[in-house]
């Protein structure tokens, strides 16, 4: 974590792109994509859906349940459109940072294949995996390097296709797990991008990248929303990997993302811990904070969390408060850019102003926190 | 008769028979007046700079840094044995100076430059001049002239440039990473002054030398501001 000096070097998002594939898919269509239409999944998809509040999302899966798009190519479609808000191209990139729950393949890395397929000319990637908070970790590491001096631009990306794991092929005779079926009907498919630079854009606002937080509380939690684990705790012998075959551990509801619903209380009251801290810390002067971007799985959080906020942030209200949770749905590492993205065209921004990202992850407790401003072009007066 | 001196009229420039290094120190300080005035160095002062005019700075440096070490190995080369310490002292600063591009190069590709132009680019017309003179002063027998534009290049580095590497980072935002080239200079050069110093300071130097010492500095004192102020003047 570093608090930006404005005599040092400094990074700037400078251009933002989203991907999404297909058209949205409405809550009465999402069976139809993902199968499992009985009696009794119907009820549980209706609760999930009723109290997550998200009305639409995209999926890159057609009727059928084929995967229409790699994850890959939503990465790159969200970077091109990041590219051109900025009116780069690959080839000014000197860094690629990718976040993503699962990848297209298990090896080689996700950055190196979205590096392949997006082409450009030499450059570093890092492939930061995890859950929805790898998409601040991907940002660290990107801007870090660009304030260090080391590349002029980078791009960081954040992208996911949940649904071939959400498909009723990954439910059918699977042993039941009623955990699986809250991310099931919660997680769609998108891609996030933005541009970091070591100069504002010459032509339009930037958004000045004052610093970055990401604290693991691992330590003290055991995993909460995971896959690959049988039970609470990882033992040798007992994870995907270490099945006679991994048909056994996918009968087993190992290929399952399950989410410990039960402890997503504890996680919203961890996750305002740390936002108080960074009040306490003079990381967030609350007094001039104009805009909040948390992510969060469902509605319910969002209540939560703003109802906390609203009691600490004078004259907090919605017209600070910006989510599209409800239109692209919940699209892990990827929604934090989605997010940004929308707010950023949209207007929402205006010079001077003060932007908090918050990006709690239920995984095994993570948060990612980052603090921008948005500032003017540099011109020169000759 | 009647002597010159009781004639209105043009007299010549009479022979300065102060010491060297006062006489080196008054080039230096018309030298800095005049860099005072160089558009660049104005607007960087005056915080009134972009990546751009960054950039441009190194660009025009760079097709004049890459000849440095070719025209103080020459003079090397001239040196005679009566020579030898010169000799001695300037295939050193050769060698130093040898891969000092490589430094700039590392800057104007990290503050977004492409390394590809910034090799295909071509001398302005002050560092035209600067070079074609300090071949030309490099090549003759005996070049202890040099030593005065040793005086102005050194000195510039260790006086001039790190104070410019701190003013760019202030003014755009920029790492140490991207101010390599002019901020070791500072150190590199503070260091070469110092030897320098020495030489020009030691017996060796007799009036002739030193008059060609001074002559050398003011010359070169002149055209680098040429070179800075000639920007992209191809």
């Amino acid at each position: 974590m570093w608090l930006n000096n404005p005599m040092s070097a400094t990074a700037y998002l400078t251009g933002l792109g989203r991907y999404l594939p297909g058209e949205p898919v409405s809550n009465d269509d999402v069976a139809r994509r993902l199968g499992g239409v009985d009696r009794r999944t119907d009820g549980l998809r209706a609760r999930v859906q009723r109290a997550n509040g998200i009305r639409q999302r995209y999926y890159a899966l057609d009727d059928e349940g084929r995967t229409t798009e790699l994850n890959e190519e939503l990465a790159v479609h969200a970077i091109e459109d990041a590219l051109t808000d900025r009116g780069i191209t690959a080839s000014d990139l000197g860094m690629l940072a990718c976040a993503t729950t699962q990848g297209d393949l298990l090896v080689p890395g996700f950055a190196s294949m979205v590096h392949g397929r997006l082409g450009g000319g030499p450059m570093q990637v890092l492939t930061a995996s995890g859950v929805c908070a790898s998409s601040i970790a991907a940002l660290d590491a990107a801007v870090s390097k660009v304030r260090l001096g080391e590349h002029p631009r980078a791009a960081v990306v954040g992208s996911e296709l949940s649904s071939r794991w959400l498909h009723q092929r990954r439910f059918e005779g699977v042993e039941d797990h009623l955990d699986a079926h809250f991310l099931r009907w919660m997680l769609s498919d998108g891609a996030g991008a933005a541009i970091v630079e070591f100069q504002p854009r010459p032509d339009r606002p930037s958004l000045r990248v004052d610093w970055i937080r990401q604290v693991s509380l691992a330590h003290e939690h055991e995993v909460c929303m995971r896959a690959g684990l049988d039970g609470p705790t990882a033992v040798a012998g007992r994870t995907w990997q270490d099945y006679d075959d991994v048909a056994t551990a996918e009968k087993a509801g190992l290929l399952q993302i399950r989410q410990e619903t039960a402890v997503l209380d504890e996680l919203a009251a961890a996750g305002l811990a740390q936002f108080e801290e960074l009040v306490d810390r003079g990381l967030v002067d609350l007094k001039k904070l104009d805009h909040v971007l948390c992510h969060y799985s469902t509605n319910a959080f969002r209540d939560l969390v703003f109802d906390a906020l609203s009691a600490r942030i004078p004259g907090m209200d919605t017209s600070r408060w910006f989510s599209n949770l409800e239109t692209c749905g919940n699209t892990g590492a990827a929604s934090i850019f989605i997010a940004l993205e929308e707010a950023w065209r949209t207007g929402r921004f205006a010079p001077g102003e003060t932007i908090l990202l918050a990006v709690p992850e239920s995984g095994r407790f993570s948060f990612g926190f980052a603090h921008l401003t948005v500032v003017e072009p540099r011109r020169s007066t000759t | 008769m009647t002597t010159t001196e009781t004639v209105e009229g043009y007299r010549p420039p009479q022979p300065d028979r102060a010491g060297l290094l006062a006489r080196l120190a008054d080039v230096w300080t018309e030298f800095e007046a005049r860099l005072e005035e160089v558009p660049i160095l104005r607007a960087l002062a005056a915080g009134d700079v972009t990546v751009a005019d960054y950039q441009r700075l190194l660009h025009n440096l760079r097709q004049q840094v890459v000849d440095g070490s070719l025209w103080i190995a020459r003079a090397a080369s001239n040196f005679d044995m009566d020579h030898f310490d010169l000799r001695s002292a300037a295939i050193s600063h050769a060698l130093e100076e040898h891969r000092d591009h490589l430094l700039l190069e590392r800057d104007y590709v990290a503050v977004g430059g492409s390394l590809e132009a910034l090799r295909a680019g071509r001398k302005n017309v002050g560092s035209q001049a600067l070079s074609g003179y300090m071949f030309h002063e490099a090549s003759r027998p005996n070049p202890v002239g040099c030593l005065g534009a040793m005086f102005i290049i050194e000195g510039l580095g260790a006086q001039k440039a790190g104070v410019w590497a701190r003013r760019f980072q202030e003014v755009l935002g920029l790492a140490d990473n991207q101010v390599h080239f002019m901020a070791y200079h500072q150190d590199a050069d503070a260091e070469h002054t110092g030897t320098l110093d020495a030489i020009l300071t030691s017996d060796r130097i007799d009036d002739a030398a030193a008059d060609a010492i001074v002559t050398c500095a003011r010359v070169v004192a002149r055209l680098y501001v040429m070179q800075l102020t000639e920007l992209d003047e191809i």
